[in-house]
């Protein structure tokens, strides 16, 4: 019974191994991923967001920092189609603009925290023993320390800007990327067939990087896709707290933020960035399972 | 599948006009009863004070928010306290007089007043508590104020006078001060430091718990010296910090007061649900100082080009909307010793020729710094607009308070100050012109880290007229040098002042009595429930 | 297994010294000088020194270190600078109020989470799935504060069902519970969705159902457990999040807990409390890791402590 589970467990991995080595691994990637509807719809709207968030400066129909006070607060019209803010500038333009900066905010923060996480966790899984005692009790302590108060020191000691809030979010991410890797890592570790591979004499590194991290890859692309959109919440209160974006930037989570106090009265104002957000977030995590899908060998036609 | 996307498709439109709807529903209804303001009404006698920070401290001697002073207020009294004009009025002291030096302040004490918790309210109750406050030991966040006090003489049972070791003619101000209110003799020797969890005064209510981020709760004081008083029951003191959150509760009725109201909702709540909303100037000013130490803002040419680039009418809409008054002096009208000055209306053209003029025809660049909270926020993106337009290009950095107070006052050496432009505020809680000026604007004494000098604005002239002012307690003496004071500030521009703050409460209609002050804290000696 | 509990037990004696020096060198490493924020906005420099000075901040850092851990040792966590309290009664007031709203918010969100997640994974690509999925990502999506605010307004001010904050009574928990639960729902679905999938796939789960088990049984007693861990991992994490206290619902529901009072201290850099509550929430972390840990073991003998 072991033994022919082993073996095909086998025949699997080398399935997905030669897919990728051998056969034109993209176009089959490509086929398997235009199955996946919603995830396809949702890839090209990253796509257009990407796009967007390069072309979107300079193409909105307002200055995004021309104040405008004869026009405060007024609701969506013809002229601005999503209204206007405190200081009348045009709500639209400000959220296209800022397509950029929280892509850029939510790309990067989660990359760092993954990179760091991913590395973490294959070691701690992998390695056991001291070596994952260590390296958990950092990662438990760095999760033990309050994020606001993480982000309050951080920026405090670095300064207020854009680049420090991806520093903070991206600390944030690493330890519960290593906690999660690192629990893949074990459940893998523990299925046979790497056990064989060890038995064979195979480098570690080899193993981690042929064996493990493929089996780890499904829960780090889930996890990944979530953070992005968390990733901009965060910043967004970050912003809430006084310590995101500096003014005028028009980041989607300081432009929320700025307009709670209005909420009763010109509920516009967050209502848009607010769905921003809210739309970018879900793309991705569509997106997200669809290359999940896509990308995991085992999964059958 | 086709038919499932579309079926997502439309749950988001209808969760995101759900949502809407949520807000704009309560806005219709609220609408709807604006015509007829309603009545609210309330059962019992016990009312609730939502307020938007954590109180810190029951001992006003040891107490610097005025939120935690609005509450000792209730349990508390002082010899003299303030009015709604902030005028000095006799509280525990009958009457008061002072000599012509300003160095001796003699006090005729009311008779027959209890504390509490029985201890007879005397002279001697008077010493210790002045006393305490003049210790330099003592460790009290309030011993400065009174650490002139040189000795305090219990001239007879009633009668009480007070030495100082230099003239200070600001001091009957600082009597009156919410830090000059009075604790039971007994309780302090009872309980030391800890009356700050324990007060005891002779105030219309008496202290019955504090409940750490829950909450403090008065009771009515049978006893209370003036008949009648109090009219309510009792007073619950509640932290609500999120605005939102605070409105809500006035709506609810889950509570009759609130403090403050943000200005963005005072008027769209004013009138609905049986809610005032109450609008009152305070002494709270506003302005943008400058380092004066620091190119270009040593030059007063580009410091008026900055003045007259600022739209003052403008920046009380927008950032205030409207619950502000534009600022004439350095100190707010209800300051005493003010004295108005002629406001220039912004003119970009001539502000623009004021930077050729001084060789910066084509604009600079500038930082800002101030708080992070939106208010502040606000204001700063406003003046950033306002440089703009005279090609003054100015980035903004909001800064936590910790923060923020570290860069400001962990400079040694006045040259080596980073501080450009920075956007504050001033509440001179004595009320008196005198800590309205001196702290800010009189000289290198108060640059950082002494004192709050931030435009590091040194003039003899007014130095000089600051010391006359303190030297005398005379009243008219004291009005002449702050008139030229103010005059001098005005013309020489060491900050750009921008709107004098209104104190903003909301409460449900049947409550009378009960305001803020115009330092801010406050006031419910007449609080009553009117249905 | 016994042997394991007791050398993770021994362990956490040096992770917490470590984490007091941590803790006390990033503290202080943070700009702001505690005795002006707690002199206040209008305190002279005499005001600020002598505050220093009562609060033993002129001290060196070493001296106040060594002061800290003594005190610490004999149980006394200090006084509050700014409220001149006994930091364990600080704490020790708001310890319950999140607490319980922890624990009442990982419920639903945990059983909530598991049924959407399996509906999900076994109807994958069908619209229960979708809409499964749909919701939990827009649990994702929702900045809290906002939702908090929107609920306030709708069942508090307008249907009037709940108090608007504050805790009361029992119904103060719905309104709180439910908005700070709904991001963990959310992430405990996708995460039981995806892992029970990758679980459907294997082998066993093939033959359990090939021998003819019912689709019931092969999911809720065969697969669901061995999906757990990485779901497992996920809860205990959320779990220790929360148990931090969440500063956003905190402010907004007016909550006496441990997030509202971290936001206060840090603000006036109140020293003893933020230094007492991280200690306090390393020490549940670490706890709630350990219980992760022996749930591994419970759920998949296959892993082995050493």
């Amino acid at each position: 019974m072991t033994e022919v589970k082993l073996s095909k467990k086998e025949q699997y991995i080398k399935m997905s191994l030669e897919n990728i080595e051998n056969r034109t691994p993209f176009s089959e990637f490509w086929r398997k991923f235009k199955k996946q509807k919603l995830a396809f719809i949702s890839f090209f709207f990253v796509i257009f967001l990407i796009v967007l968030s390069i072309i979107g400066p300079s193409i909105v129909p307002y200055d995004i920092t021309e104040p405008d006070y004869v026009n405060v607060l007024s609701g969506p019209s013809a002229e601005h189609w999503a209204g206007t803010d405190a200081f009348g500038r045009d709500i639209f333009s400000r959220v296209i603009a800022g397509t950029q900066i929280s892509l850029i905010v939510g790309l990067s923060s989660v990359l760092l925290g993954a990179v760091g996480g991913t590395l973490l966790g294959l070691i701690a899984g992998y390695y056991g023993k001291w070596v994952d005692r260590i390296i958990m009790r950092i990662c438990d302590i760095l999760l033990a320390f309050p994020g606001i108060l993480l982000a309050i020191g951080i920026i405090a000691i670095l300064g207020p800007g854009l680049s420090n809030v991806v520093i903070a979010v991206a600390i944030f991410g690493v330890p519960v990327f290593a906690r999660i890797v690192r629990s893949s890592t074990l459940a893998v570790k523990s299925t046979l067939y790497v056990e064989a591979t060890t038995s064979i004499g195979a480098r570690p590194l080899r193993i981690i990087w042929k064996h493990i991290f493929p089996g780890t890859v499904s829960s780090i692309i889930v996890y990944f896709t979530m953070r992005i959109g968390s990733a901009i919440l965060t910043a967004a209160a970050l912003s809430f707290l006084g310590l995101g974006a500096q003014p005028p930037t028009p980041e989607w989570g300081a432009m929320l933020s700025g307009g709670r106090d209005y909420l009763n009265i010109a509920p516009h104002v967050t209502l848009f960035p607010g769905l921003a957000i809210f739309i970018t977030a879900l793309a991705f995590n569509l997106l997200g399972d669809g290359l999940r899908d896509a990308l995991d060998p085992k999964i059958k036609e | 599948m086709k038919k499932s996307y579309g079926l997502l498709l439309s749950l988001v439109l209808l969760l995101v006009f759900a949502l809407a709807a949520c807000s704009s529903d309560s806005k219709d209804e609220a609408d709807g009863g604006g015509k007829e303001p309603e009545q609210a009404t309330k059962e019992g006698k016990d009312i609730v004070v939502a307020v938007a920070s954590t109180l810190t401290s029951m001992d006003p001697h040891d107490t610097n928010d005025t939120l935690s002073g609005s509450v000792q207020r209730t349990i508390f009294e002082g010899l003299l306290g303030f009015d709604e004009e902030m005028n000095v009025v006799p509280m525990l002291a009958k009457e008061y007089s002072a000599n012509d030096e300003a160095t001796e302040f003699t006090f005729i004490l009311n008779e027959g007043i209890n504390f509490h918790d029985g201890t007879p309210f005397n002279a001697e109750a008077v010493k210790v508590n002045f006393d305490r406050l003049a210790d330099p030991d003592s460790g009290l966040k309030r011993h400065s104020l009174y650490s002139l006090i040189a000795n305090t003489e219990v001239v007879s049972e009633y009668e009480v006078k007070f030495t100082l070791s230099e003239p200070f003619g600001a001091m009957i101000n600082t009597f009156a001060h919410p830090a000059g209110l009075i604790h039971s003799p007994k309780a302090l020797e009872e309980f030391g430091k800890d009356v700050a969890t324990n007060p005891v005064g002779t105030g219309q209510f008496k202290f019955v718990e504090w409940k750490p981020g829950e909450g403090l709760e008065v009771t009515k004081n049978e006893d209370y010296r003036i008949e009648d008083q109090p009219k309510v029951d009792g007073i619950t003191f509640k932290p609500v910090t999120e605005n939102g959150s605070r409105i809500a509760m006035l709506q609810t009725g889950e509570a009759d007061f609130i403090y403050p109201v943000p200005t963005e909702q005072a008027d769209s709540i004013d009138g609905e649900n049986g809610i005032e909303v109450d609008s009152k100037p305070s002494i709270v000013v506003r302005y943008m100082t400058m380092n004066t130490l620091k190119e270009p803002y040593d030059d007063l040419k580009v410091r008026q080009a900055l003045d007259l680039a600022v739209d003052k009418e403008a920046f009380i809409e927008v950032v205030t909307n409207g619950h502000a008054s534009v600022l004439d002096s350095i100190i707010a009208p209800a300051v005493q010793y003010y004295s108005k000055q002629e406001t220039t209306k912004p003119d970009i053209e001539k502000a623009k020729s004021l930077l050729k003029e001084a060789g910066l025809e084509d604009g600079f660049k500038a930082k800002i710094w101030g708080a992070n909270n939106s208010s502040a926020m606000k204001a700063m993106q406003f003046l950033q607009q306002q440089f703009a337009q005279i090609n003054v290009e100015v980035e903004v950095v909001p800064m936590e308070a910790g923060t923020l107070s570290d860069k400001i006052w962990s400079v040694q050496d006045p040259k080596d100050a980073e501080i450009e432009m920075y956007y504050g505020g001033w509440s001179p809680s004595t009320g008196d012109a005198d800590w309205g000026i001196r702290p800010l604007l009189g000289g290198s004494e108060n640059f950082p880290p002494k004192s709050y000098n931030v435009s590091y604005y040194d003039n003899p002239e007014v130095n000089g007229l600051i010391a006359e002012a303190l030297e005398t307690a005379d009243s008219d003496k004291r009005a002449e040098a702050y008139e030229e004071v103010q005059s001098l500030l005005w013309n020489d521009l060491p900050w750009i002042s921008l709107s004098a703050e209104n104190t903003i409460s909301g409460k449900k209609n049947y409550l009378t009595g009960i305001y803020l002050l115009p330092d801010g804290s406050l006031d419910v000696r007449n609080l009553e429930i009117k249905q | 297994m016994f042997r394991f509990l007791i050398k993770r037990l021994i362990e956490i004696i040096p992770i917490l010294i470590v984490v007091s020096i941590l803790i006390f060198l990033f503290v202080h490493m943070i700009p702001g000088d505690p005795a002006r924020l707690v002199a206040g906005p209008d305190a002279t420099i005499e005001d600020v020194e002598l505050v220093s000075k009562e609060l033993g901040l002129d001290k060196p850092l070493v001296e106040q270190y060594v002061t800290y851990m003594g005190n610490l040792l004999k149980g006394d966590l200090g006084t509050s600078l700014k409220t001149n309290r006994p930091v364990s009664e600080e704490i020790g007031a708001r310890f319950m109020p999140t607490f319980w709203l922890t624990l009442w918010s990982m419920v639903w969100a945990t059983i909530a989470g598991l049924i959407i997640g399996v509906i999900s994974a076994t109807k994958r690509n069908k619209w229960p799935d979708y809409l499964g999925m749909f919701g939990a990502v827009s649990g994702l999506s929702l900045p809290a504060f906002w939702l908090g605010l929107m609920l306030i307004q709708l069942f508090a001010v307008t249907l009037g069902w709940f108090p608007t904050g504050g805790l009361e009574s029992w119904k103060s928990y719905v309104l709180p519970a439910f908005t700070l639960g709904t991001g963990v729902a959310a992430v405990i679905a996708r995460f039981t969705r995806s892992a029970l999938m990758d679980v459907l796939k294997e082998d066993y789960v093939r033959t359990a159902r090939s021998k003819g088990l019912q689709e019931r049984n092969v999911i809720w007693g065969h697969s669901l457990r061995n999906a757990m861990i990485p779901v497992v991992t996920m809860t205990g994490l959320q779990f220790g999040f929360l148990l931090g206290g969440s500063v956003v619902i905190e402010t907004v529901f007016s909550w006496p807990g441990l997030g509202k009072l971290l936001i206060d201290s840090v603000a006036f850099r109140d020293y003893p409390v933020i230094q007492a509550e991280m200690l306090i929430f390393a020490l549940e972390f670490i706890i709630i890791n350990l219980i992760v840990d022996l749930l591994y073991g419970i759920l998949n003998p296959q892993i082995r402590y050493e």
